[in-house]
């Protein structure tokens, strides 16, 4: 017992900076996730039938194709090709549109969730199809999203740690633990505080989704 | 309003759905004040009729006149119309995410450009019509079946209408809710609401309603006063219908 805190003691610094890391891989490529995969569940439901296909091919290139082969076309594949890429914009680039693909399904299920008999009423009541959209589509769309988004986020952050497994993109938690467990040979005390550390993150983002939930929930 | 007195002019409307003719040449006209009841076998159009009427269809062939104006198929002009025409749904429809009072009054605020406390106290009053005042802060998922379909007529009403639409409007409540709706679409019928109504709710359309036009496979097939229709129907098919739906 007293040996794993002597581990965690000794080299706070270096968890501490990898836990950094990784908390801001996350959330860079959580910003990507959202922001792209908003846009692409848009055209997944767009009126026009090429812009859902546009969506849809998005949607089965990314979701296809295992992470691992995204990273390393990004880093390996376009520096290649004379593609100045740093290991950072690689990293975050394929962990968020990779994410985003996922992201994009949801939005797609959420706005199909509200169905068309609210939209025609909203119709008869003489809304033009913005107003449906912003006053009846997108805010139901947005609370059933929330469960399943949390679901989507705690894979990301499972999966970032891949991140500094291979190709050493980033200095991230697990790498640093790599790194504290070569140096000491200490390998379960160091990959149980490595563990903690993804614990913290999912945990938070667990709460964070259950409270965003209670706040928001569509009574059906 | 048109110099003869009808308020909707439908003329040799006929609407396909891909290959299939659903609406084949309808003619009817209604005036300001009338209660028309729309029956007939499932499939048979009356839906896509009533949606031809607000614009929530297109229609190929013919012309549907409100007020004097052709229906228009798309543009701001068809969004203009369609607040003026209320629609009540068999599957009531309404906004899940917000709460009784909120439905009511969110077309009046959106669309008309009332104020919150305006429309708030129009939505009061019409709860009260409907028999729910208490009920105005729930949310739809709350209420029965028959509390949920007159929240939609308050919806409706709300806009302040010169027509309303029923699309089959208590064909998916339970038995013992049925009565409550149908009370307050009587109760709208003798205050001289003009109304469409989808229904097989045959004691209504003999003692509420003013004609019935009986429908079969997207041609109005018999058209007349409701005693006339129940008593003498000329043609098989809705002798047939009568004789089918009176027995049950
Ligand atoms: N949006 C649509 N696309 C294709 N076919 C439709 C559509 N709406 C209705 N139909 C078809 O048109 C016919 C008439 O439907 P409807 O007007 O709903 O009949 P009713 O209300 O009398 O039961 C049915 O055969 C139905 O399947
Ligand atoms: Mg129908």
């Amino acid at each position: 017992m007293s040996e794993l805190w002597e581990v965690l003691v000794r080299h706070f610094p270096e968890f501490r900076s990898g836990f950094l890391v990784t908390l801001q891989l996350v959330a860079v490529s959580f910003a990507i996730a959202i922001g792209v995969g908003l846009f692409v569940g848009a055209l997944r439901v767009a009126p026009v039938r090429w812009i859902r296909w546009l969506g849809g091919l998005y949607v089965e290139f990314f979701r296809n194709v295992p992470l691992l082969v995204l990273l390393s076309i990004a880093y390996l594949g376009l520096r290649r090709a004379g593609i100045p890429i740093g290991p950072w914009v690689a990293a975050t680039a394929s962990l968020g549109l990779y994410t985003a693909a996922y992201v994009a399904e949801t939005v797609r299920s959420g706005v199909f969730a509200v169905g068309k008999g609210q939209i025609d009423a909203g119709l008869a009541l003489g809304f033009t199809y913005g107003r449906v959209l912003s006053q009846i589509v997108i805010p139901q769309a947005v609370r059933s999203v929330i469960p399943p988004l949390g679901s989507l986020i705690i894979a990301m952050i499972k999966n970032s740690a891949i991140i500094g497994a291979v190709f050493a993109l980033a200095d991230d938690l697990l790498k640093e633990a790599r790194l504290i467990g070569s140096a000491t040979f200490q390998y379960n005390e160091v990959f149980f505080w490595a563990a903690i550390g993804y614990l913290l993150l999912t945990v938070s983002v667990t709460f964070a989704i259950r409270a965003i939930e209670r706040r928001l929930v569509v009574r059906r | 309003m048109t110099s003869n007195g009808h308020l909707i002019e439908i003329e040799n409307v006929s609407k396909s759905f891909g290959s299939h003719l659903v609406l084949d040449g309808i003619d009817l006209a209604i005036s300001t004040g009338e209660a028309v009841v729309i029956a007939g076998p499932s499939g048979s159009g009356k839906s896509t009729l009533l949606r031809c009427i607000n614009g929530l269809e297109t229609i190929d062939e013919g012309d549907i006149r409100f007020d004097g104006h052709s229906v228009p198929g798309a543009g701001k002009d068809v969004f203009r119309l369609r607040a003026e025409i209320g629609m009540v749904f068999q599957s009531f429809n309404l906004f899940a995410h917000k709460s009784v009072l909120q439905n009511i009054t969110l077309g009046p605020i959106k669309v008309k450009g009332l104020s919150e406390s305006d429309a708030n106290g129009l939505a009061r009053d019409l709860l009260e019509r409907v028999g729910i005042p208490e009920k105005a802060d729930d949310f739809p998922a709350d209420l029965s079946g028959g509390q949920q379909q007159r929240v939609a007529i308050a919806r409706a009403l709300a806009m302040e209408p010169k027509l309303i639409l029923f699309d089959e409007p208590t064909s998916a409540l339970d038995p013992e809710m049925i009565r409550e709706v149908l009370d307050v679409m009587r109760d709208l019928a003798h205050d001289g609401m003009t109304m469409i109504v989808v229904t097989h709710e045959m004691g209504f359309a003999r003692e509420v309603c003013d004609r019935i036009a009986f429908v079969d496979e997207g041609r109005i097939v018999e058209e007349g006063e409701p005693k006339a229709f129940f008593e003498g129907a000329k043609s098989q098919r809705a002798k047939d219908f009568v004789d089918k739906i009176l027995r049950h």
